[in-house]
């Protein structure tokens, strides 16, 4: 189980990488910043960075609608 | 070793001077070459402009499959597993070749000076002749100038005539372009004094200080803006499929957030079939956002004007929403509409929110065809909706009515039809009497409050906080949203009574902005400080947040005072409808069912097994009003006004516009 922005909760397998994370919570926004277990992920490595079981992922919307 | 994943970009692992880098793919190599720790030369280089290998000074050995040759790094991309040399005899020797021109042709200029020092070059007689330069500022024809005019202000004023020995920089014609609004990017990047500014309009304390922090904002457009929101490409308009994903988009009178149709009407749409313009001059000349957008040669079908071919400003991304939020998924429909609240002078917010309200009470039964004149106005019903605009626009028939907006509708089908005032209230997206922006605040009590407390009524201008507090979670508490319901009025009022623009400040970020903790990053700090230092060098007044805050808390809170005295300004005028906090129709229940109850169940503690759908509705409602009534209790008292939201005599005296003046509005008028 990881969570997610310290409120979603997603079951974990193996191989879960940050791209799989962000394609559940259907975060499809172009500025996102993405932590895991505090660690900074670079945008190049989504699909290749494995979320660890138990992890905290923070995906971070600079949003600048209004 | 290259790694491709699935959706990922590719990766090389490359060799530069024998360490070895990972570089993803397209990476310039002299950008890859600097974050391995090498220096090269260069002359035409500028990080912040479009690379373009003029002065060759850059040249490195690369060898690929086992051949080696020399290219310019800065517009070399890299595309496979490479062996990089950076100072070969080869290319030292080609280096110190072109810094002995350079120097030859511009002896007294201090870059090539300092390029020649670098490259070994010290004889300024080698290449000595007609064409030799002693001005020390002199062009050396980098073009950094050039390239700014181009990706920093979307213009070509400049550029470069005649070839080979021939070549110089000139305006059209040689003479000065009337075009040229005078941004200074041309100056700022002149790396040899060449360029001067010598008139400041407006007479500025510090013209360099401005100068500096606007030229960081033009860097960004022309760097980042491309990979962030896109806004000279498409504006505003980005964010439709954007709040569709996160199912935000109003869609009938705010029931939903999300529509199957929606791909019909987005960013994408708009700028395959309909933007022809979009250039720095729609809002604001010289704006190196640009993101005001147009539609030309647009056939009217309707109105006045029917059959002529018209220019439309827009639409941007509350028009396209009032769309979806009729009901009208048509972008001929969407343009067709703003294009006559423009001509008419009617606000497109207003007239979408009033019209899918009105929409929603002809579905519900509450007017007939009777009460419309005839028109069905169902959801989707666009012909017969730009007809109630026209009609409103000549003073006849419903749309007059409808011209009235959604409070004083309320007031008429209750008085008028004997219609269920619950109803119309909670479905009736207005407060203070202002119609809704077009977003779904279901789902966050901070934007919920943002809309409702703004003291212009439900406006997203004074506090935007849909993602901060629904998607990030940021403000978890009932403390944090207040304290982002303080900042953000505050900040956005301040920067809005200096003229500046919301857009440049968060719709575009540093590239680094992810250093700072959410809380602090989701302020964009850099741009905040930005407009500070936009402020110092006007005024030569340096300000901070606390005295930016307390500058725009006078404001704000004579603003709430004169609100006040009006009859506008108390917590009842500060209660949004149901609509804007939770569900309110067993319709709207039944579509997000799973999240409703399974919030019941986690948040409020309550098993909706076994309830129908009436009672879980009934106890979404209560938990909502009561949790909003807490944010708001929050809030006022982060402000420090009482719990009716009325400013206190103590806080005037803290912030210190306790004077007659401001305490007589207190003091209501008799109504």
């Amino acid at each position: 189980m990881i969570v997610v922005n310290n409120k979603e909760k997603l079951e974990w397998y193996e191989g879960m990488t940050v791209q799989d994370v962000l394609d559940k919570m259907g975060y499809v926004y172009p500025r996102i910043t993405v932590s895991v277990n505090d660690r900074l992920v670079q945008k190049e490595d989504y699909t290749t960075y494995e979320v660890p079981d138990n992890a905290s992922v923070n995906v971070f919307h600079l949003a600048h609608g209004g | 070793m290259a790694t491709k994943t699935k959706a990922g970009p590719t990766k090389y692992e490359i060799s530069i001077n024998g360490k070895a880098a990972t570089v993803v793919e397209g990476t310039y190599l002299l950008k890859a070459v600097m974050d391995a720790g090498f220096n090269v030369p260069t002359l035409c280089h500028h990080k912040d402009l479009t690379p373009n290998g003029t002065c060759r000074l850059c040249l490195c050995e690369v060898e690929v499959n086992g051949k080696k040759r020399l290219v310019t790094a800065c517009n070399y991309p890299v595309r496979g597993e490479i062996t990089v040399n950076t100072s070969t005899e080869e290319v030292k020797k080609h280096r110190k070749n072109l810094a002995e021109m350079y120097l030859g042709r511009w002896p007294n200029v201090e870059a090539i000076q300092n390029i020649a020092k670098l490259c070994g070059a010290t004889d300024k007689e080698k290449y000595k002749s007609e064409l030799t330069d002693e001005n020390p500022k002199a062009c050396i024809l980098c073009g950094h100038c050039v390239r700014a005019c181009s990706s920093f202000m979307i213009q070509d004023i400049l550029g470069f005539a005649g070839r080979g020995i021939k070549r110089h920089l000139t305006m059209p014609f040689g003479d000065v372009d009337p075009h040229c609004v005078g941004c200074t990017s041309c100056g700022y990047v002149c790396p040899t004094g060449a360029i001067q500014i010598t008139d400041d309009m407006n007479n500025p304390v510090d013209p360099e200080l401005i100068r500096r922090h606007g030229m960081k904002v033009n860097a960004e457009m022309a760097t980042l803006d491309k990979l962030q929101n896109r806004m000279r490409e498409v504006g505003t308009a980005n964010i439709v499929e954007v709040m569709d994903a996160y199912d935000l988009l109003p869609v009938h009178n705010f029931k939903f957030g999300k529509h199957p149709d929606t791909p019909k009407i987005d960013s994408k749409v708009m700028t395959r079939d309909y933007f022809t313009q979009g250039a720095a001059d729609a809002c604001w000349l010289g704006c190196s956002m640009a993101c005001a957008k147009a539609v030309d040669g647009f056939e009217l079908k309707t109105g006045p004007y029917k059959g002529q071919k018209v220019v439309v400003d827009g639409p941007e991304y509350e028009t396209a929403a009032g769309g979806s939020n009729m009901g009208g998924f048509d972008l001929d429909f969407i343009v067709e509409y703003n294009f006559y609240c423009d001509t008419y002078g009617i606000d497109t917010i207003s007239f979408a929110t009033t019209m899918a309200f009105v929409m929603e009470a002809f579905e519900a039964g509450i007017i007939t065809e009777e009460h419309t004149g005839g028109k069905k106005l169902n959801f989707g019903a666009m012909d017969e909706a730009l007809e109630c605009l026209h009609e409103m626009a000549r003073g006849e028939g419903f749309g007059v009515e409808v011209g009235q907006g959604v409070r004083r509708l309320k007031e008429k089908w209750v008085k008028e039809l004997g219609a269920d005032p619950d109803f119309l209230n909670d479905i009736g997206m207005e407060v203070k009497g202002l119609e809704f922006s077009e977003y779904v605040s279901k789902e966050s009590l901070a934007q919920q409050a943002g809309y409702a407390m703004a003291i212009k009524g439900p406006q997203h201008d004074e506090a935007w906080l849909i993602f901060i507090d629904m998607v990030n979670n940021q403000i978890p508490s009932m403390e944090d949203k207040a304290e982002a319901l303080y900042y953000f009025p505050l900040f956005r009022i301040w920067f809005g009574l200096l003229g500046l623009c919301k857009i440049v400040w968060n719709d575009v970020a540093p590239a680094d902005n992810s250093k700072y903790p959410p809380q602090e990053a989701a302020k964009i700090p850099e741009h905040v400080e930005n407009y500070w230092k936009f402020f110092e060098g006007m005024t030569g007044i340096p300000v901070n947040e606390e005295k930016m805050l307390l500058q725009a808390e006078r404001v704000f809170n004579l603003q709430r005072l004169m609100s006040y005295y009006f009859g506008r300004g108390t917590r009842e005028d500060d209660l949004p409808p149901l609509r804007a906090i939770g569900p309110a129709t067993v319709e709207e229940y039944l579509s997000r069912e799973e999240r409703y109850d399974k919030q019941m169940k986690e948040e409020i503690g309550i098993d909706p097994e076994g309830k129908t759908v009436e009672e879980k509705l009934a106890i979404t409602r209560d938990h909502r009003f009561k949790q909003y009534n807490i944010v708001l209790d929050a809030s006022y008292k982060r402000r420090g006004w009482d719990e009716n939201g009325v400013p206190t005599i103590e806080r005037l005296k803290q912030i210190g516009i306790d004077i007659p003046e401001v305490l007589a509005l207190l003091e209501k008028p008799e109504q």
